[in-house]
């Protein structure tokens, strides 16, 4: 065992760090804006993605045939972390990048990953994704949406729901049901959608930070060409499990814009760092950024050495999201009577408000609290699975919202 | 021993309950969130129609001389609809005070105009650098003039009359003060249950009179503070109890794997420990609310109750915000206002902590 950073991985560090410095300047204070959700931010993202792929930085684990570095990623995320420190962002790429891409290395034929990675990987497309539906959510395999077979194409009709960046979007991972009398995850296709094909209405959710990056997606009659099925019709759950997988990853291992530092820079600033309550909040706070961050390396470490790590995605995104609520809380808490204003009206500009209104997000998107507890209890302590009566009936039978 | 609310009592909350479910509709407080007041003044002409803003004020000031623990009937039922109304502090921080300390003339000039609806007032306790109301940072000179600012004020935006504290050399001073006057600087800011309030700023500004005498109010101020801590949990009483009321409702009528949401464990349990901690909000409320009205010492019990609902409260909409899954974070469903609510509500006046630090050291002096 080694806590430490091998040489090698400690070279490559300094290797983005030096070339970060060259590219990019130093991010200046934490603000409230950090997760705007505007034109212009994505107009940054994309510039700074295609700054990445020319110097070679873009999908730092992808394979090298396909854009990607060809490097682990353990690697990606030393880059993430020294990445962290500069005014710069990505983040309209987090479902590009974070899932489709990888689920189309995966799953996609070599025209698919010939057509769709390059302009991934060069943030000339945004992704979105199709999953979620105002009646599944926690039972994602109990989608409606339905997609029929019509000559060369398939015709869904449906709604979805909680879209991250719907409205940036040129492409989508779709998931909808091919077949109604089969069980629930056996009639499941998974698609690749043009998000700019008729029949798409995106009408925008406006959330409680104030923010609106979820969208509700209604599909008319619209055509998907049947080249643009990912994997085999009707075996499009095993295709998801891939994504959401690394949707886990993706969530769990977030760099988050704020840091410890930022926390006890708010407690000093309200004069609170001798209170001994807050002093022993901080202290957790800081025990909470370690451990969350050895066991992301961990992970990584377990990628790094050829195993798929399962379970570990949950109970990191388990900590993350508890981690994300507490921090949030603190920030508010050390603020005293000035915690209960909003927006411009509170402390740096409404950062911590944000921050506590923001848990939401991370405690029930990508699979809530209990869904990850269930898969920790199932598949890391072998507890019996739930009884599931709705798993083998035709989906057809079943009980619905 | 009697845990029953009186005929009188129910027939309050009935009526209260009435009104309030009659005016603060989603769609109504939806509007009165896109304003710039922030409050329902068609609801507050309501309440006093209904003789409710006297309801807990002496009978020989106009009122109907029913207590606080009437007002807390009254503000739970505020607080299950969410209803934009400057209730704790027009009766609870500035109208009951009032009654209590002011002479005949200050009762004459404000007690009628509070419970015909036509005066706001509001006391002033919280500041940026001083963690007890009762021992203040803005200064009074002997003259009565103020320096020095306090923030966060509740209706502070709207209010006629606002109750100041004040340091003095006699000691700390509870000034009635006119928000309109010169060297008065009122600052609107936005809360986080979509209300308003005030940041006041006093620049050699001048006072109108003093509320008890000089050099009495810590006094003052600590009876004014213990009926807000009271009034502020029996409104988190109310958002609480909704809360839970909605969770049920919500994830009894959605079907995930099959089945009521309501029927999994990881749901039930929770919505269960919900429940337990808005009963023990419930019987710390009664209790300190009725030791106030019996005339019995209340300190402890008051932080108590004030700790539930900063607490439990808490807990309480964290976790019916969570039980809505993804509703809860769209704001064009309205569960996510209860959260909101009760993280303003415990926040307000003192956190947990602070009720925490109040009872251990009452506990700390009794067994000295």
């Amino acid at each position: 065992m080694d806590f430490d950073e091998s040489p090698e991985d400690a070279a490559f560090r300094g290797e983005a760090l030096a070339w970060l410095a060259e590219n990019a300047s130093r991010r200046g204070p934490v603000t409230a804006n950090a997760v705007a959700d505007d034109p212009a931010h994505v107009a940054r993202c994309k510039k700074w993605q295609a700054t990445l792929a020319d110097a070679g930085w873009a999908a730092i684990a992808w394979p090298a045939a396909y854009g990607g570095r060809g490097a682990t990623s353990r690697h990606q995320s030393l880059f993430n972390e020294e990445q962290s420190k500069f005014d710069v962002s990505t983040g309209v790429f987090a479902v590009g990048l974070g899932m489709a891409g990888p689920t189309l290395i995966a799953h996609g034929t070599e025209e698919q990953k010939d057509r769709f990675l390059p302009p991934l990987l060069r943030g000339d497309e945004v992704w979105c994704q199709l999953f979620s539906e105002p009646g599944a959510g926690s039972d994602l395999a109990g989608l409606s949406t339905r997609a029929e077979l019509d000559g060369n194409d398939f015709v869904v009709n449906g709604q979805k729901v909680w879209t991250s960046g719907a409205q940036h979007s040129d492409w989508a991972i779709l998931l909808a049901r091919t077949d109604f009398d089969q069980a629930k995850h056996k009639g499941l296709t998974y698609f690749v959608l043009d998000m700019r094909s008729p029949g798409i209405e995106v009408r925008p959710l406006r959330q409680i930070n104030g923010v609106a990056h979820f969208n509700e997606v209604f599909l008319t009659d619209v055509r998907v060409p049947a080249a643009n099925v990912l994997g085999e019709v009707n075996g499009g759950w095993g295709v998801a499990l891939t994504t959401l997988a690394n949707e886990r990853n993706f969530i769990g291992g977030g760099t988050s814009s704020i840091g410890f530092a930022n926390i006890v820079d708010r407690a000093r600033a309200s004069g609170r760092t001798n209170d001994p309550l807050v002093r022993q909040e901080l202290a957790e706070a800081f025990t909470r950024f370690e451990v969350l961050r050895f066991i992301g390396y961990r992970i990584q470490t377990a990628f790094a050495q050829g195993r798929v790590p399962g379970a570990e995605a949950s109970i990191l995104k388990l900590l993350y999201s508890r981690h994300v609520e507490r921090n949030g809380n603190l920030g508010v808490d050390v603020e005293g009577a000035a915690g209960m204003l909003s927006g411009a009206d509170a402390p740096d500009d409404g950062l911590w408000q944000q921050q506590f209104l923001t848990q939401w997000a991370m405690r029930i998107g990508g699979g809530t609290d209990e869904v990850q507890r269930n898969v920790v209890g199932e598949r890391v302590l072998g507890l019996p699975a739930e009884p599931r009566p709705d798993k083998y009936a035709p989906f057809r039978e079943l009980v619905r919202n | 021993m009697d845990f029953d609310f009186s005929d009188e009592q129910v027939a309050v909350r009935d009526l209260a309950a009435q009104i309030f479910t009659g005016h603060a509709t989603v769609d109504r407080i939806k509007q009165i969130e896109a304003g710039n007041e922030r409050i329902d003044r068609d609801l507050w002409a309501a309440l006093a129609t209904a003789n409710l803003l006297g309801i807990a004020l002496p009978e020989e000031d106009g009122g109907s001389g029913l207590g606080l623990m009437s007002l807390c009937l009254v503000l739970q039922e505020q607080g299950r609809r969410l209803a934009p109304v400057p209730l704790l502090p027009t009766i609870a921080l500035g109208a009951l005070p009032i009654a209590e300390f002011g002479t005949v003339e200050q009762r004459s000039t404000w007690l009628p105009r509070v419970i015909s609806g036509e005066a706001i007032l509001t006391a002033a306790l919280d500041e940026a650098d001083s963690i007890d109301p009762a021992a203040p940072r803005v200064i009074a000179s002997a003259g009565g003039r103020l320096s020095g600012s306090k923030v966060v004020v509740p209706a502070g935006h709207i209010a006629d009359r606002v109750l100041v504290p004040a340091s003095t050399p006699d000691g700390v001073t509870v000034f009635v003060v006119d928000p309109s006057a010169d060297g008065v600087t009122i600052d609107v800011v936005d809360t986080t249950d979509h209300q308003r309030a005030a940041h006041i700023t006093f620049v050699n500004a001048p006072t109108e009179a003093t509320l008890g005498r000089a050099g009495d109010g810590a006094a003052v101020v600590r009876w004014i503070l213990d009926r807000g801590l009271v009034g502020l949990a029996a409104i988190q009483l109310g958002v609480a109890d909704e809360a839970i009321r909605l969770a049920a409702e919500y994830t009894s009528g959605r079907l995930q794997f099959g089945k009521p949401l309501s029927t999994f464990q990881g749901v039930s349990l929770r919505a269960a420990d919900a429940y337990i901690d808005a009963s023990a909000m419930n019987v710390t409320l009664w209790q300190a609310a009725w030791r106030i009205d019996e005339g019995l010492d209340a300190s402890r019990e008051v932080a108590i109750a004030k700790w539930w609902a900063a607490d439990g409260g808490e807990r309480v909409v964290h976790a019916t915000q969570h039980l809505h899954g993804g509703m809860g974070a769209d704001v064009d469903y309205p569960v996510h206002r209860y959260f909101l609510w009760g993280k303003q509500i415990a926040d307000s006046l003192g956190g947990a902590s602070k009720q925490l630090a109040r009872i251990g050291a009452d506990i700390a002096d009794a067994y000295r």
